[in-house]
């Protein structure tokens, strides 16, 4: 269970860790985008965490890196295809930032140093949602700040046209840095970069 | 030659990866410690662009048509082109050594759903290359700047970095209307 909350807080992919930030900066721009790929992402995490589990101790060392590649590679175009059926419309608003799921540090580390099957699931399960959390909690305050709208409800409409530079990538990025001085004040750490 | 230059223009200036695509934010946190990591961690991202477009110019004929088995493709390409670049362009990064590369799979992605083919996707690959590593200098310089600048403490490392980015990066954003 350790394993499960760390992911979720103390070792928040995003918040802490600073991991999958090029999916928090870009794909958040709307509150359902961020919650179709935190899904995702979340669910690729937990098959890739079995899939290392299993594979990984058999694999020579230097090779490791380019299989644990090649199972993301293997998932995320299988998804991919999925979601291209049942929802060309989500597809297209995720663009690229799906398939590059696979080249994402937090994904490649799915599933890392945990000895045992269910830590590792766990431990994945926990990251997975820390990291849809977040992207949520961007997606809806850019959408809010952009269009004025949440989940495509209106809920103002005008008053908020200055901020409508949170939808861009430069305006995620700012909101990202804010989200992050926030948490750290919270949490009363230093803002160094958690390696 | 005008293409050419407008081309360079577009994807150093009005697209850059990192500023206005959001791309490649790993190596903008990782490897911007020092100017020279910063160099050696942009060269080596160009040198993997060049080879991935190169690579997918070589293979154009054989490119899956339907989208699952083509990004499929272009993932498998962008994998082998960063694992050359790592072996071609030798650096000392801090940190893991990440082998594989996100902003340079993310232009591949890119390249393909673009309408362009051929070689001027080789050119564009170099202009994307060239502005990533302007960046990656750019903002190792900044940080150094930063470090000496009296910053409130939850501010500190990451947020002010990503903020400092986002501000550079809207100053891009004019240039694209």
């Amino acid at each position: 269970m350790k394993q499960f909350g760390d992911g979720l807080f103390a070792k928040n992919p995003v918040l802490v860790l600073a991991l999958g930030l090029v999916p928090a900066v870009a794909v958040t721009t709307t509150a359902m985008n961020g919650l179709a790929l935190g899904i995702l992402a979340a669910v690729v995490m937990l098959v890739a965490a079995a899939v290392n589990w299993a594979l990984i101790p058999y694999v020579p060392e230097n090779a490791k890196l380019a299989v644990r590649v090649l199972v993301l590679i293997v998932l995320v175009t299988f998804a991919y295809g999925v979601l291209v059926q049942r929802n060309p419309g989500l597809a297209a608003g995720l663009g690229i930032f799906l398939p590059l799921l696979v080249f994402d540090e937090l994904l490649l580390r799915a599933g890392d140093g945990e000895k045992s099957l269910p830590a590792a699931l766990l431990g994945a399960c926990g990251q997975g949602l820390g990291f849809a959390l977040v992207l949520v909690l961007l997606g809806v305050v850019r959408e809010f700040l952009g269009m004025g709208t949440v989940f495509g409800k209106q809920i103002v409409s005008g008053a908020l046209a200055p901020f409508s530079l949170a939808g861009t990538v430069p305006g995620g990025m700012v909101i990202l840095g804010l989200l992050l001085a926030f948490v750290n004040l919270v949490s009363k750490r230093g803002g160094e970069l958690h390696d | 030659m005008t293409d050419g230059l407008q081309i360079l223009a577009q994807t150093v200036i009005s697209s850059n990866l990192i500023l206005v695509q959001g791309l490649g934010l790993y190596a903008l946190t990782r490897y911007t410690k020092s100017v020279r990591e910063a160099a050696g961690a942009g060269v080596k991202t160009l040198a993997g662009m060049l080879i991935g477009s190169i690579l997918l110019w070589l293979l154009s004929p054989i490119v899956p048509s339907s989208p699952a088995p083509q990004v499929g493709f272009y993932l498998l390409v962008g994998l082998v082109a960063s694992l050359a670049a790592s072996k071609l362009v030798m650096c000392e990064t801090s940190g893991t050594d990440q082998a594989v590369d996100g902003a340079l799979v993310g232009l591949l992605l890119l390249l393909g759903r673009g309408n362009t083919v051929g070689f001027q996707n080789v050119w564009t690959a170099f202009g994307a290359g060239l502005g990533f590593l302007l960046v990656l200098v750019v903002v190792a310089t900044v940080r150094r700047r930063l470090d000496l600048a009296p910053i409130p403490k939850p501010l500190r490392g990451l947020p002010i970095l990503l903020i400092t980015v986002g501000l550079l990066g809207m100053a891009l954003l004019g240039f694209r209307f």
